[in-house]
């Protein structure tokens, strides 16, 4: 019989070569699995938990007692975490509206950068298989590509680009340090400009694109370069490169634009395809997909309307990047409960003094603080069923659970905690 | 439990009732016979006075997958315009330019609308497709699955591969996608566009293939017919928008050889270029060719003035017409190998000539074309217009002197362009029911839904009459979802599940051995992984049951 392959929940990729089997010290991924699936599955492997009620460990009863205790009693609930599969977002929102809770993902801030340009300007973008089998121009923006999606270079660039003609692939770097994460022979153009600076690059290869007049000299000031150092040139190499690709990807991942305004450098970085579509054909690849990210925001939006961070208050919803972003929810003393539920991750859970907090979260998470009641739970394509939406936000994948155990699932925990509510009153 | 609608006017015209004062019984969610006498009848509902027909059905509805989940992020503004706060059985959600998978399932129930077809699902996308049909409540759900821009197909075509293996990778696909129908999009022109072309004629060369559209457009439409899928090969033409178009649309009808074919949004293909401004109505040609072809069935796609969101797979076209965008933002989308999309905001204003002109286009269509069980009720939903805008559009049908009344306060030269003040013919009663329930049950071969007759599924609309049919049409008095009611007047009473409808023709599953070298080669997921079973689209779909509907080899 040929292996029975898992599929990776633990970054975008979601990688489905993967074969998981229990060993000595928890699960052991072996298969394709990159390092970070080997300790993640491992350390899931080996955690047995118990419910807890204040660091105490309790029935399961007596948790969900408790949490329901403290759900009924909140008047300004919040629910945060989210790093979930879609079968859990489809429990968390219609107990959302119940409680009339505000709503947020925990990476929801650096996706915001990406979905406030396509609500302002729009974008051309791409998925994995186009990359894999077309791109032959791929400018790497940051090193997310590397250090937050470790296959992606394995699985997406080293594969011959079938479509591309004889040329093969090339790629710009703007991060010259993660040259090393690419094949030794590949063809490469570094062009090291600070991340803070994108804007100005992205601005200046779309008007060189464009065959707008530009002063070479200004830019590369303005870019941190100085006339001795060939970046002129190199800036002027790459415009050519651009516009003669056939199909040319530019990869970037939101999370790692970690600058005041990042939105404005993805804001540029969408002009650019834009005008680089005038002539050729150039997509972007926000990569993203790390912690459910997508998955959260895609079922939020399908089943609202409007996407996260959300607010149900007053029997309505609504959408408002600003007021309704979790971090700054809490800051202000706005909510009086959180409910964290993360069953992918293990992102520390905001302590906020005086704000009562139940977790849902993997069995192997351990808290600095103890929440008030923290219910341990499935984690989806391990322990139990389940569908993510992968990086490239198209396609979505089933994990089947490589073991089957007595955890229960994030669902199921959100339902049995509903069920213990008083009855909605409409 | 037994209930009786007593003394509605049904009209069912798979059954040839039309008008007629009858009972109607319904027991554990399915029509029944009269009982006999001495049976007990637990509920009854009077339906005197009113008219009763089938659960209507929508063939061709953008209500999930990736490109409306794009087109709901991209337009928040017009969401926020259209609320639908928390009341009684249903969640708060939202409507506005592409509205949400809650809000679309509230919609159509409360218009009497029982099943809805998702025209454009990437197999790629299946799952989330399934899924957010699966969060549209209450209306049951099928799916198109796109071909003929896939690097598979394409590369099978190319190479002068047998019909066979073509007619086992359709088959396969519809299994693997859960599908109910095949539909093609700008056939191979949305792989050209990732090769940098911009158009592609229904006899242009595929630059990196060198097949053409017509021979996309042959191989598919045999294929159906080989397999014996109901619904005929759904196809949205070749250059669609472009002024001119109406000869390509005339091409891609003659491409099918006489085979069935479905051409969707026929109003966005019906242009020629006469006139001052090189863009006239077609409308005359197109529906003489169409009743003239039997083999040929079409939906209209009719455009309404106000805000939409376009949400497409035809990403070549939709680049080509993103300068048109309004709000001026759009998302273009190269997809997988498999598909591309384009989601593009228009606004349609009556003062704008082409606007009005693409407004008489399609009223032109829906009047000259005779055989209403060819000519499907559409607004392209969201692409042309809301869906519930259709109340509004069956009055524009039903009403001559409204109609015309409408068309003078356009553009003045929508009038006088198109042939549409002067045509006569009202639609009735009947053939409304037609259109919307006998026709599309038919031709997506459906044989359970819409119609009356015992062992029909109970999904059943009772209007309370009104001599403005947008009154009659937009809140029935009650509307039967496999025997549980719904919705009254408008407002929802029960949030229940649909079903799921799908095909499954025999295939030889030996094209998976070339389908899995091909993922291994090409893709980024395997082949176990890309496809659906039963079991998962249940999951997926939340449906209560799957629902297969029989394919009869037509040789
Ligand atoms: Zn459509």
């Amino acid at each position: 019989m040929p292996p029975s392959f898992a599929t990776c929940p633990f970054c975008g990729l979601l990688c489905d070569d993967l074969v998981v089997t229990p060993g000595p010290a928890g699960l052991l991924a072996a298969g394709g699995a990159c390092e970070r699936a080997r300790v993640e599955f491992s350390a899931l492997g080996a955690a047995s938990p118990s419910p807890r009620v204040r660091g105490r460990a309790a029935g399961l009863d007596e948790a969900l007692d408790e949490a329901a205790r403290l759900l009924g009693a909140a008047r300004r609930p919040a629910i945060g975490g989210l790093d979930v599969d879609v079968g859990a977002m489809r429990a968390i929102l219609p107990l959302a509206q119940r409680l009339g809770a505000v709503i947020d993902h925990s990476g929801s801030f650096a996706k915001y950068r990406n979905l406030h340009v396509v609500q302002e300007s729009g974008l051309i973008t791409t998925t994995f298989a186009e990359v894999r089998n077309r791109a032959d121009v791929v400018v790497l923006v940051g090193d997310g590509w590397t250090k937050r999606f470790p296959r992606f270079v394995e699985r997406m660039l080293v594969p011959a680009p079938v479509f591309a003609g004889d040329g093969g692939r090339r790629f710009v770097l703007l991060n010259p340090a993660d040259r090393s994460a690419l094949p030794a022979d590949a063809e490469c153009l570094e062009l090291a400009v600070p991340m803070a600076e994108l804007p100005v690059l992205a601005g200046t290869l779309a008007a060189l694109a464009a065959g707008r007049p530009v002063s070479l000299d200004r830019a590369v000031t303005a870019l941190g370069g100085s006339a001795s150092d060939g970046l002129a040139e190199r800036l002027a190499r790459c415009v050519d490169w651009l516009r003669e690709a056939r199909y040319g990807v530019l990869v970037w991942s939101a999370a790692d634009l970690e600058f005041p305004h990042a939105e404005l450098a993805v804001q540029a970085l969408a002009r650019m395809l834009r005008v680089l579509n005038e002539k050729t054909r150039f997509a972007g690849l926000p990569l993203a997909g790390v912690d459910g990210d997508l998955t959260a925001n895609a079922v939020q939006t399908w089943r609202a309307g409007l996407p996260l961070p959300a607010s149900y208050a007053n029997g309505t919803v609504d959408f408002d990047p600003h007021r309704h972003a979790l971090p700054g929810r809490l800051a202000r003393g706005e909510c009086d409960l959180l409910l964290w539920v993360s069953n992918l991750g293990t992102k520390p859970v905001p302590v906020v003094d005086g704000v009562p907090t139940i977790v849902l979260g993997r069995a192997d998470r351990t808290f600095d603080a103890a929440p008030d009641v923290y219910l341990p739970v499935a984690t989806p394509g391990v322990d139990a069923p389940g569908h993510l939406l992968r990086g490239d936000k198209v396609i979505t994948l089933f994990l089947k659970p490589v073991r089957s155990g007595s955890l229960p699932t994030a669902a199921a925990m959100i339902e049995a905690l509903a069920a213990r509510l008083e009855p909605a009153t409409c | 439990m037994l209930t009786r609608i007593a003394g509605g006017r049904v009209i069912d015209p798979a059954n040839g009732v039309n008008d007629v004062i009858r009972d109607l019984y319904v027991r554990d969610g399915v029509i029944v016979d009269a009982p006999r006498d001495g049976e007990r009848i637990d509920r009854t509902i009077d339906a005197a006075g009113m008219i009763v027909m089938a659960g209507a059905i929508d063939l061709h509805t953008h209500i999930g997958g990736g490109k409306v989940n794009i087109a709901r992020a991209l337009l928040p503004e017009f969401d926020r315009l259209d609320p639908m706060p928390a009341h009684g059985v249903c969640e708060p959600c939202t409507g506005g330019a592409a509205p949400s998978t809650l809000a679309t399932g509230y919609r159509y129930a409360a218009m009497g609308y029982t099943a809805c077809f998702e025209p454009a699902m990437l197999p790629v996308n299946a799952r989330q497709a399934h899924m957010e049909m699966g969060d549209t409540p209450i209306v049951d759900k099928g799916a198109y699955a796109l071909l003929g821009n896939d690097d598979f197909f394409l590369q099978l075509l190319a190479s002068g591969a047998e019909q066979r293996e073509i007619d086992d990778y359709v088959a396969w696909t519809l299994h693997a996608t859960q599908a109910a129908g095949i539909k093609v999009v700008n056939a191979g022109g949305i792989s050209a566009f990732k090769f940098n072309a911009r158009s592609l004629d229904v006899d242009g060369e595929h630059p990196h293939y060198r097949v053409t559209p017509r021979q996309v457009l042959g191989a598919l439409t045999r294929a159906i017919d080989g397999l014996g899928v109901p619904h005929p090969l759904h196809v949205h033409g070749s250059n669609l928008g472009v002024p001119g178009n109406a000869d390509s649309t005339l091409a891609t009808i003659d491409a099918a050889e006489g085979r069935r074919i479905h051409l969707t949004h026929l109003q966005f293909h019906s242009y020629g270029t006469e006139g001052d401004r090189k863009f006239s109505s077609a409308a005359q040609r197109i529906a003489e060719k169409v009743n003239a072809s039997p083999n040929v069935s079409v939906d209209v796609g009719q455009i309404l003035f106000g805000q939409t969101v376009t949400c497409s797979g035809d990403s070549m076209m939709q680049h080509r017409n993103a300068r048109h965008a309004r709000p001026a933002k759009w998302v273009v989308m190269d997809i997988e190998c498999d598909a591309g999309c384009g989601v593009v905001p228009f606004r349609y204003r009556d003062r704008d000539f082409v606007n009005a002109l693409q407004w008489a286009i399609g009223l032109e269509l829906f009047l000259l074309v005779r055989d209403p069980w060819r000519v499907f009720l559409t607004t392209d939903h969201p692409n042309g217009g809301p869906f519930w805008s259709y109340p509004h559009l069956i009055k524009l049908l039903m009403d001559r002197s409204f109609r015309n009344e409408v068309l003078s306060r356009l553009h003045p030269e929508a009038a006088t362009s198109s042939t549409l003040a002067s045509l006569e013919r009202e639609y009735s009663l009947y053939e409304i029911a037609i259109m919307t329930r006998a026709a599309p049950a038919r031709i997506l071969g459906l044989a359970d839904r819409g119609h009356l007759g015992p062992g029909a599924a109970a999904d059943i609309v009772v209007y309370e009459p009104h001599s403005d049919p947008e009154v009659q049409f937009t809140a029935p008095r009650y509307v039967f979802k496999d025997g549980t009611v719904v919705a009254e007047r408008g407002e929802i009473k029960a949030v229940t599940a649909g079903s799921i409808h799908v095909v499954k023709p025999e295939f030889d599953r030996g094209i998976e051995r070339k389908l899995d070298d091909w993922f291994r080669r090409h893709h980024t997921q395997s082949l176990a992984s890309f496809k659906i079973s039963d079991e998962e689209v249940c999951v997926c779909g939340r449906a209560p049951k799957l629902v297969t509907h029989a394919c009869t080899h037509r040789g």
